[in-house]
């Protein structure tokens, strides 16, 4: 157990102090952005499969969903869903087709540009899906 | 100018090897499957449209498992997307546990959570589906 312990913290200080900059915080964005899209994917084949199994159970799923602290969550898991597959997009390029990609210069560049196109993507989804949350579960507007 | 040198290794082919072949080639199929789904089921449609569904929302959901393409297209994405997902865990998870035995538990338990959460999905699309064929 103690062995584990320090594994976990060696593995856990690492992801935390290596000052890789862009390489760092993609490598980070694309575990975290998965782990988050995965969590909700688990509920998500749950909660969807009772729409056959238990049909009132699905109606109080769907409008817990509704609720105004789930779908800002929402408009974050399509954040992460999009910047996923950018940058997945990404490093499958530049290792299948162009691997001089990978040093540190270029390597930046594509990091950013990868944000980039992933919040601009992400934005009018996000606006629409922001309409939603301010009309239909708060009826602000 | 930096140059370029090209430098092949040889892989083994062990389960790790396909596994990891598994998330790249599902990943190029995922993201038009994905973003398809998150378009319309998030944008373009959104949770407060299914939620007021005449009938019920569970109505939304299986009416569309009557029809074939949705079927296929709701099977592909549950068996694509939850694989890399929990294969991805795995990867997370086999990064921070260094024990041999550990590892393989790791491997078995998130193995076994893909195989029963699949097989609930699965099982929900396949008798829906069987359901409105029957009428």
């Amino acid at each position: 157990m103690s062995a584990f312990i320090s594994s976990l913290k060696t593995t856990l200080s690492g992801y935390i102090r290596y000052r890789g900059r862009e390489g760092h915080i993609s490598f980070l964005l694309h575990r975290i952005t998965g782990l988050g899209t995965l969590l909700f994917l688990i509920i998500h084949i749950i909660d969807t499969s009772w729409a056959y199994f238990n049909p009132e159970l699905y109606q109080e799923a769907i409008e817990l969903y509704g609720q105004w602290y789930f779908m800002v969550q929402e408009i974050i898991l399509v954040f992460c869903v999009i910047y996923h597959g950018v940058n997945g997009l990404r490093i499958t390029y530049l290792d299948m087709f162009k691997p001089a990609g990978w040093n540190i210069p270029s390597q930046r560049t594509s990091a950013r540009w990868t944000l980039t196109v992933s919040i601009v993507l992400w934005l009018p989804a996000a606006a629409i899906m922001g309409y939603h949350l301010l009309h239909d579960s708060l009826g602000w507007i | 100018m930096s140059t370029e040198t090209v430098r092949t290794v040889k892989t083994p082919r062990n389960y790790d090897v396909i596994a990891w072949k598994w998330m790249r080639y599902s990943a190029i199929l995922l993201i038009p499957l994905v973003w398809i789904h998150v378009a319309i089921q998030d944008v373009i449609v959104g949770v407060h449209a299914i939620a007021e569904t005449e009938g019920g929302a569970f109505v939304y959901v299986v009416e569309r498992w009557g029809n074939p393409l949705w079927i296929t297209y709701d099977i592909l994405l549950l068996a694509f997307a939850f694989a890399h997902g929990m294969n991805g865990l795995r990867q997370v998870a086999l990064d921070f546990i260094h024990n041999p035995t550990a590892q393989r538990i790791t491997s078995w338990v998130i193995f076994i959570m893909w195989l029963v959460i699949s097989a609930i999905g699965a099982y929900a699309i396949i008798a829906a589906a069987a359901a409105n064929l029957a009428g």
